[in-house]
């Protein structure tokens, strides 16, 4: 197990390395150089080779992808165009938000998804399985601003239920340990502003889960029908076990493979993609920061960006090998 | 009385009909045969008295057979099939790959065809149990060998933790496996193909079943494998007067385990007889294709064999008259007339034309 993990570790670093390579070249190739967003319009040669001669940007190409290299290693991506502030620093404040809403996204569509592909597994061909792929079908069809602008409209200014926006209700008195608000309520002891995030996640987390819902029921659906049919299935049945034995130690740990890939998978897009949800949602998440980068050609911001993503990317890949190797003995052990 | 008598078994698949009356008992400590080649219909009975089978719409909502027509010679269990009962044609919806099963299959006075899910799940694995064909696929790939084997002794009789893992390294001790212990410990893809066929009888033999089924257990395994299972299965019914039921489509097989021996073709009984008796004086025409289809080593080296041509057809036939007509070297007009009955009571045989032949 532990060669296997410093094996995977190893191919990491080099996915890691070749995404910088790719990042650097794709920003030097972009057009209209951070130079042109500094400078006002009508600024003279001089001072635009002036700038970029400041921004180190005559150097070799290799020397400035030294340079990038060196500085992202010790988590230096350079000061925002916009705020001035440190991007690492940006960041930091607005991760905790996004990591908290993508988890509670993906508690949803785990919790709902798993169990409702099942029943569509085992009642295949009936009504429930005919509900669920098509209920399935719907939730990839719905854009998420959509969604989340019409759950906001019915369930927080219609009905009221629920707060419409941010994190949690204004002028809430908390402490700040890790950032993911529910968590800290519950591990600093003030229940009521842990319920209060709880309450400002659902919406928002609802809108981000349709899509992982909806792709993990079917991943369920469909595994599950593999396995069901598969020989063991049958000696377990043979054995005069209980349904519930059968369904969790036969079948579920077997289906569980190709779900839990794919759940790593949705992960890491979830954390990409919740600008929007974050957006309707007024979430203070890394969505805006993104949003006004991009808009802004803010591009040590957005570099900063797209390297904290790829790096969750990469451990969630990492964790999904790991957990590979938990749920399946043939990966684990090498004889 | 029998341990086990299946009257008139009949299972169809939708429209497509794999068992079409089959009768047949097992006495106890007796080791029974059930032989034919692909697609008889050996399976899926065995299959049928485990209870096995996905479930079809017309099992719980079953037609009480008609009562089977008086033969003029009734070999007592070996009952012939019931007058041509129309099997419903119609798949049903919601039946999808569900089998529809009549008859009766009855296991110490109990029709297990008409028992409820919960009452068959606690028969299953504790008074009969089975063997399967394929050793790597029917052992679940992700979970220890030891816990495959405990939950069995943990569901019907009670074992827990400790207990339960010692007596699961005695049982693959019995079943012939060096170094129990660790072994609980390993997975399928660490065993051997002969080693998890061990298993698996480990795992039947378990709660010491009164009846064992064992769907042809040493078909995927090398030469040498196989006769050691053989031999291991015929010792554990030996030691704990155990039933058999071997299904195989190997006559050596047959001819080493068996008691009595029930030949299938197209899912009906065309011979039944003890097993020497079937050896000796192979009446059927089946039977004795299946015979002459073995190399011999009692014949000259370039002796040709004698397959029997055609294969079994998809649609089972016989209302119109023998099914296997269309294969046989002897067929004439009574075998395309009607209906063959199954006829003798010892040695039973659905020819018409056995007189001839013998």
């Amino acid at each position: 197990m532990l060669r296997y993990t410093v094996k995977r570790l190893l191919q990491l670093s080099v996915a890691l390395l070749g995404l910088s390579l790719l990042l650097f070249a794709w920003f030097k190739a972009l057009p209209g150089g951070p130079e042109n967003r500094l400078l006002p319009e009508n600024a003279t040669d001089q001072q635009r080779e002036a700038l970029r001669a400041a921004l180190g940007l005559d150097e070799p190409v290799w020397t400035q992808y030294g340079e990038f290299l060196s500085r992202i290693v010790r988590l230096d991506f350079g000061s925002s165009l916009s705020s001035g502030r440190p991007i690492a620093t940006e960041l930091a404040d607005r991760l905790p938000a996004t990591v908290e809403l993508s988890l509670a996204a993906m508690l949803i569509a785990v919790g709902l998804g798993i169990p409702l592909g099942y029943l569509a597994a085992k009642r295949r061909g009936t009504w429930v399985d005919f509900g669920t792929v098509s209920g399935s079908l719907l939730g990839t069809c719905i854009p998420i601003f959509f969604l989340a602008a019409m759950l906001k409209v019915v369930f927080a200014q219609e009905l009221g239920w629920l707060p419409t926006t941010f994190r949690l209700t204004a002028g809430a008195d908390f402490t700040e340990v890790t950032g993911l608000r529910v968590f800290d309520g519950l591990i600093t002891g003030e229940f009521d502003i842990a319920w209060d995030a709880v309450k400002h996640l659902i919406l928002p987390a609802i809108a981000l889960s349709s899509i992982p819902l909806a792709v993990i029921v079917r991943i369920t659906r469909a595994s599950v029908l593999d396995v069901v049919g598969e020989d063991y299935v049958r000696t377990a049945d043979a054995k005069g076990l209980k349904p519930a034995t059968i369904r969790g130690r036969h079948v579920m740990r077997n289906a569980m493979l190709p779900i839990a890939t794919i759940i790593g998978l949705l992960l890491g897009s979830l954390f990409a993609g919740a600008v929007l949800t974050e957006s309707v949602f007024a979430f203070g998440g890394i969505g805006s920061f993104v949003y006004q980068a991009t808009t802004e050609r803010d591009y040590p911001a957005l570099m900063g960006f797209i390297l904290v993503i790829a790096v969750f990317y990469v451990v969630i890949n990492l964790l999904v090998d790991l957990s590979y190797g938990l749920l399946d003995p043939r990966v684990r052990v090498r004889k | 009385m029998s341990l086990l008598e299946v009257e008139d078994l009949r299972v169809a698949f939708g429209a497509s009909v794999a068992v079409d009356g089959v009768s047949f008992s097992v006495d106890e400590g007796k080791v029974v045969g059930l032989v034919g080649e692909s697609g008889c219909g050996k399976s899926v009975t065995s299959l049928a008295v485990m209870g096995l089978l996905p479930k079809g719409r017309g099992r719980r909502a079953r037609q009480p057979v008609q009562a089977a027509v008086s033969e003029p010679v009734d070999g007592g269990l070996k009952t012939a099939a019931a007058a041509p009962q129309a099997i419903p044609a119609s798949g049903g919806r919601g039946g999808r790959g569900g089998a529809d099963v009549q008859g009766r299959a009855v296991f110490d006075g109990v029709d297990l065809l008409s028992l409820a899910p919960a009452a068959m799940r606690r028969r299953r694995g504790k008074d009969l149990a089975m063997v399967f064909q394929d050793p790597l696929s029917s052992l679940n790939p992700v979970v220890p060998i030891g816990r495959q084997i405990t939950e069995v002794l943990e569901r019907h009789r009670g074992l827990k933790g400790d207990k339960a893992s010692k007596e699961a390294a005695l049982l693959l001790d019995r079943v012939g496996i060096p170094d129990p212990y660790r072994r609980l410990r390993e997975y399928p893809h660490q065993l051997s193909g002969g080693m998890r066929q061990r298993v698996l009888i480990a795992i039947a033999v378990a709660c010491a079943p009164r009846l064992l089924i064992a769907d042809e257990p040493t078909t995927a395994l090398d030469v040498t494998i196989q006769a050691q299972i053989l031999e291991l299965l015929r010792d554990l019914v030996e030691t704990e007067g155990t039933a058999l039921l071997m299904i195989t489509h190997d006559l050596g097989v047959v001819a080493g385990m068996c008691d009595e021996v029930n030949v299938l073709y197209s899912g009906r009984v065309v011979e039944s007889a003890p097993v020497r008796e079937l050896f000796r004086k192979p009446t059927h025409p089946y039977t004795i294709g299946l015979l002459g289809s073995i190399p011999r080593l009692d014949l000259p080296i370039h002796e040709p064999l004698t397959p029997i041509r055609g294969s079994i057809a998809d649609v089972i036939r016989w209302r119109d008259g023998c099914a296997f007509a269309p294969r046989c070297d002897r067929v004439a007009s009574p075998c395309v007339d009607g209906e063959p009955a199954l006829v003798g009571a010892v040695h039973a045989h659905r020819c018409v034309m056995a007189e001839e032949v013998a």
